[in-house]
């Protein structure tokens, strides 16, 4: 590429500085042109990790596979938005941009799992107990209160303690069944 | 001669004239460089919220995993590597090509910028002719999404969820190829007109940062629907 010759110059740039009668106010615009070399070598980062992403997916780490999968995508993404996409180079609030939107995906992501990961956690230690989520407080747990406050709160009569698993959990809105991966 | 990053090949303003005879700096800019940074900025914020669009994607493909998890990974093994792993290297090719592409644009280099965006065409269509292979091989095996999953000798039952998580975020992304690649005729167009120079390749940068955003949610869809499964 026959640009290549004249790549190691910094001159200034003799565009337009004002007497260009289509430039604006002020000089041209002046591109920021990278080294060919830069682009090549991204280019090979980027297929090298290519094939250790393959390489590695061989191996059995375990969860270790998602994790290392996952810095290397983004070791991967890190290099085209820096070098390709000219992150670096660029003014500092689009890298802020970037980033801004990868920490709201980060959490939208994490706290959708610690939601769905931990479902059903409370319906096995409260779920046959109503009387314990309607009367926390020792002293107002009588009898009569307990059996009030399951009748206002759930609906149901209640049938003593062994037995209100079942009517605790079908009366909760919305209610999981007990562990997870037995969605149907 | 100090080996620096700025480099200014071979500005010729008069060239940058004859190639840009159209362009001007708007009246509400303060100059060109403001222009075209303002340019710049305005397609990054239409990234994230294409980032946040296939963001949801992958936190479904997360739940679901999690839902699922025997089922998928199961299911992930009849997804081809090989071809998932050429699509990823061709991808990274278009990416290279669209950047020399816009170098070349900056560069004053018309035919250059053409043959880079030439390329860069080829190789997207070489990613949906595979993806194409791919998905005939899936409706042909009844690997589908969902209801229409007919597809017999799995050990677990829920392996149309996983197909439905894969058709869904690859078929998106593969729509996300296709209109890159409208966007790269438009500008190929523009670029053999010559509308293209030194002083005026915004449209070109913006296709490109585009461009790379396609391949950058390739590059981390082909790890986890392929090799994680």
């Amino acid at each position: 590429m026959s640009e290549n010759s004249q790549e190691s110059v910094h001159h200034d740039a003799h565009g337009g500085h004002g007497h260009d009668p289509h430039g604006g106010h002020g000089g041209d615009h002046v591109p920021h042109v990278l080294p060919l070399k830069v682009y090549i070598g991204t280019w090979i980062t980027l297929v090298v990790l290519t094939g250790i992403t393959v390489a590695v997916s061989y191996v059995d780490f375990g969860t270790g596979n998602i994790v290392i999968a996952l810095l290397i995508a983004t070791m991967k993404a890190a290099t085209v938005a820096a070098l390709f996409m000219h992150l670096l180079f660029d003014r500092k609030f689009h890298a802020v941009i970037l980033t801004s939107s990868l920490v709201f995906l980060g959490i939208f992501i994490s706290f959708t799992m610690f939601d769905t990961d931990t479902r059903g956690r409370a319906t096995a230690i409260e779920g046959d107990k109503p009387e314990l989520v309607a009367q926390p407080f020792k002293e107002s747990r009588s009898d009569e209160a307990i059996k009030a406050a399951v009748r206002s709160q759930y609906g149901v009569e209640p049938a003593g303690g062994g037995e209100s698993k079942p009517a605790g959990e079908a009366a909760r809105p919305g209610a999981h069944p007990a562990g997870s991966g037995e969605h149907h | 001669m100090s080996q620096s990053a700025e480099v200014i090949p071979n500005l010729n303003p008069r060239e940058g004239e004859k190639l840009s005879p159209n362009f001007h700096v708007a009246h509400h800019f303060r100059d060109a460089n403001t222009q075209f940074d303002s340019g710049r900025m305005g397609v990054w914020l239409f990234l994230v919220t294409e980032i946040l669009f296939f963001g949801g994607l992958f936190c479904a493909f997360a739940v679901f995993r999690s839902w699922y998890f025997d089922d998928f990974v199961e299911a992930h093994h009849y997804l081809n590597k090989v071809l998932g792993g050429i699509n990823t290297v061709v991808l990274i090719c278009s990416s290279l090509t669209m950047a020399l592409g816009v170098r070349s644009a900056q560069t004053n280099n018309k035919k250059q910028t053409v043959l880079m965006l030439a390329i860069t065409l080829v190789c997207a269509a070489t990613f949906l002719c595979i993806k194409y292979v791919e998905y005939a091989h899936k409706f042909h095996e009844g690997l589908l999404p969902g209801k229409y999953f007919t597809a017999e000798g799995f050990v677990h039952e829920n392996a149309r969820i996983f197909f439905a998580v894969y058709f869904m975020m690859t078929g998106i992304h593969g729509l996300h190829v296709l209109i890159g690649m409208g966007l790269i005729i438009w500008i190929m167009i523009r670029a053999a007109r010559g509308e293209f120079s030194s002083r005026y390749y915004a449209p070109v940068e913006g296709v490109g940062l585009y461009w790379h955003l396609v391949d950058l949610v390739w590059i981390y869809l082909f790890p986890l629907l392929y090799l994680i499964g």
